[in-house]
Formats: C-alpha cells, structure tokens, sequence
C-alpha cells in the first residue's frame, strides 16, 4: 500500500500560500468530509493530526484560512496561531481549551459542512473568495490578503482581535472605493462594515 | 517553441501501463512511466531541470511493482513538495475506504481521487476530460497547442497548457523562463480578445479566468 514512512517528507507539511483549511482529528475522517465539501479550487484542504497540526498551520501562508476540528486537544502551538491571527475556527463537538473566543461549535457534521460551504462562497456587498487566494470585489478587481479573506468568510462575524490587524484591509478596500470597512462591533469584534451606502454596479 | 508534455504513469501492471503510455503517445504527450515508486522517484529527479510534467497518474497500490523501497505516497509526497502545479490523479481499489484517502490527502493535499474498480477506461476518459479542455474560448489541441476557437490562432508554449489544464486553480511558475512564457500567453490572450484573462497572484503565480476583469495587486498586507 502506499503510506510514506517518512512523517516528516509528507506533502502536507510543504509550505503553501494557498487559502488553507487545517483539519485536525484523530484519524482524518472529518477531513476526507470536508474536502469533500470545500467547493472545488476555493480551498486546499490539510489533514493534520493533534500532533503535526502546529508545524503544519505553520505551513500555511501565511496563516490557516480556517481551522476544523474535533475529538482533539489544541496544542500550545496551535492556540497561540488561533489566538493571534484571524483564522476562522469551527468545531465539532465540545471545544476543547485554547480554542479564541470567536470560535464556531457544532454538534452534527452535516451543520459544520454547511457552514463550510457558505464561508467559501461567500458575498458582502459583491466582495467573494477568489479561487485560491484572494478577494474579488465587486466591480473585479481582485484584492490579496489573508485579513480580508477572513472578515468575507465570517462576516457578519468577526474576530476579537486588535484593531492595527486590521489597517490595511480598511485602507485597501478605501482606496478601491470598495464601501466597506473593518470596524469593531457591538460584540467588540473585528468585521466588516458599510462605510458609505453604494450604488448597485 | 512547441515541446511535448511530459505526463508521469505510476503502475505497477505492466499490461495496464502499456496501455496508459500508449494512450499519452497517441495524444502526444510524452508519458514517463514506472512500474515502482522508486523508478518514478528517479524519473521526477532526472527530469527535474528539463522538464516539469504536466499531469501524473499515479496507481495507489503497488502490489506487482518490481521493487518495493519506496511508496506511491513517496511519489505523492515528492509531487506536493516539488510539483505543486502538476495536476495528480491518484487511483484504487480501495478509494472509498477514509483511511486511504486520508493518507492520499496527507501526502498530497491536491491529489484528483478516482475509483479503479470502474475501470481503465472510466480512467482514460477522466484523464481525457482534463487535457481536452476548453476554457472560455480555448480549446487544448492534441496535448501540444492551446487554440483560441473564434480564430484558430494556436499558442504552443507548455505552460500555456498547465494553466489551461489548471483552470480554475492557480498554478505556481518555477523559473523566470517560465513566468516570462505565461506573460506572453497573457499579451497572446488580450491580442486575440479572448474571454479568457490571466490573473496573477504574484509570487509567480497564475490562473485563468473567464469571465471577471481582474487587476493583479500586490498583497494588501505586504
């Protein structure tokens, strides 16, 4: 059959900076799942283990788009990425410790792939996932970062997180004249915001 | 310049195999096969400089192969690390188990899974719906050309083909020779006014888009 026995040659592990959802459980079921649910081109999909899931997030660039879980520990590593960087981060069954606030927790699969599935096609305002990486505005220009990718997937959630992370997402989508931007909201969360109302293009 | 494709063929049947290369031959590409992981392994190495291929189809279990000091996750593993941009196919018996397509994923996150229980030729047609393709109004022709259908101008660089191939995945370029061969695929495109339009992710990164004007940006967060 054909396992690699070399752990640390395995492909998931190569650094990428294509949008990434890290997928952590114990024996990569849940992945299989997901990849099947990820709309084909928006995301790849990496199968990690409690034990690789650090090293792999690390070769995410520049960080994990998203992060899924289940039946597994967060490992200091891990926590301190989930906690520092706004990676949206979905969970089935009880969450474990290290998990950020702004964390997603699901009792049944078909409700975590669902939702999933509307991170990756989704649209504020015209703005929508380009395949691989980056956001496509409305009028289609196409804007690259791994910060504005994540307040799309979320919206109208956000991320508890400080307000520097976020300049350049909001001075981009002003100078693109986008009329949106990354403001804190009631929940003292990071989303995004009208700025302006704007006119149907 | 006009150079046939190279198409990498992991199978450890030799009739099977026979098969499959004389399939790429007469599409004119040229298949690299392996009846071993570790032949396939010393084919990637020796062609590392040359050429890149553009497809690889890889046989998960290896039970006949000749030589057994590597694996097809070996293969798989190199792929992902060193040949991102080649589309891989991965089939086999046991496609539906979740442990074997988890271990396929594991060593290649962006392997094409397909089921060998539906036989060679469900594979050949998968394979020929890949490199058949039209895109917007670009057709691969014979493995060798990209035409824009609306006036039969054909563009024969390889890596115009991975994209088209690619499409619509993103496809990372490895050498200044080759990014410089996608933009003039790019300058190709906009003069014949095709639907289609290369994007670029930066970092030498591209693919083709149909329908969306897209400006290249550089990282907002750079």
């Amino acid at each position: 059959m054909g396992g690699t026995g070399a752990q640390w040659m395995l492909g998931v592990r190569a650094p990428d900076r294509s949008r990434a959802i890290l997928v952590v459980t114990v024996d990569g079921e849940l992945a299989v799942a997901v990849r099947d649910a990820v709309p084909r081109g928006m995301a790849v999909v990496r199968d990690a283990r409690s034990d690789d899931a650090a090293e792999i997030a690390d070769a995410c660039l520049p960080w994990p788009w998203m992060v899924v879980g289940s039946a597994v520990t967060v490992t200091p590593a891990l926590a301190i990425v989930l906690r520092e960087r706004p990676v949206l981060t979905f969970w089935l069954g009880a969450a474990p410790d290290g998990l950020p606030g702004h964390a997603r927790c699901f009792d049944r699969p078909a409700a975590l792939l669902d939702s999933i599935q509307r991170a990756c096609t989704a649209n504020v305002g015209g703005m929508r996932l380009a395949p691989g990486s980056g956001v496509e505005l409305g009028d289609g220009t196409l804007l690259r970062g791994a910060t504005l990718e994540s307040l799309v997937a979320s919206y109208p959630g956000g991320f508890a997180l400080p307000t520097r992370a976020f300049r350049s997402v909001s001075q981009a989508l002003e100078r693109h004249d986008a009329g949106w931007a990354a403001k804190r909201d009631g929940d003292a969360r990071m989303t995004l915001v009208r700025s302006r109302a704007v006119a149907p293009r | 310049m006009r150079a046939n494709p190279e198409v990498l063929i992991l199978e450890d049947d030799a009739e099977t195999l026979d098969e499959l290369q004389t399939h790429f031959t007469r599409k004119r590409f040229h298949p690299l096969g392996a009846r071993s992981a570790s032949r396939a392994l010393s084919l990637l190495e020796h062609n590392r400089y040359s050429s890149r291929p553009v497809l690889a189809i890889i046989d998960w279990d290896l039970g006949k192969a000749p030589d057994r000091s590597a694996s097809s996750g070996d293969v798989l593993s190199r792929l992902a690390r060193e040949l991102r941009e080649c589309p891989v196919i991965v089939y086999s018996q046991n496609i539906d188990a979740f442990n074997v397509r988890s271990q396929i994923q594991r060593s290649h996150p962006r392997a094409l899974l397909h089921d060998k229980r539906d036989g060679d030729a469900s594979l050949l047609e998968r394979i020929d719906r890949m490199l058949d393709r039209t895109v917007g109004d670009l057709r691969i022709h014979d493995g060798t050309v990209v035409v824009h259908v609306p006036t039969l101008d054909q563009h024969h660089h390889r890596e115009a083909i991975r994209l088209v191939v690619h499409h619509p995945d993103i496809v990372t370029f490895h050498s200044d020779t080759a990014t410089k061969a996608v933009r003039r695929f790019g300058e190709w495109l906009q003069s014949h006014h095709s639907a289609v339009r290369l994007v670029s992710h930066g970092n030498r990164k591209y693919r083709l888009n149909v329908t969306v004007a897209e400006d290249a940006t550089p990282d907002i967060e750079s």
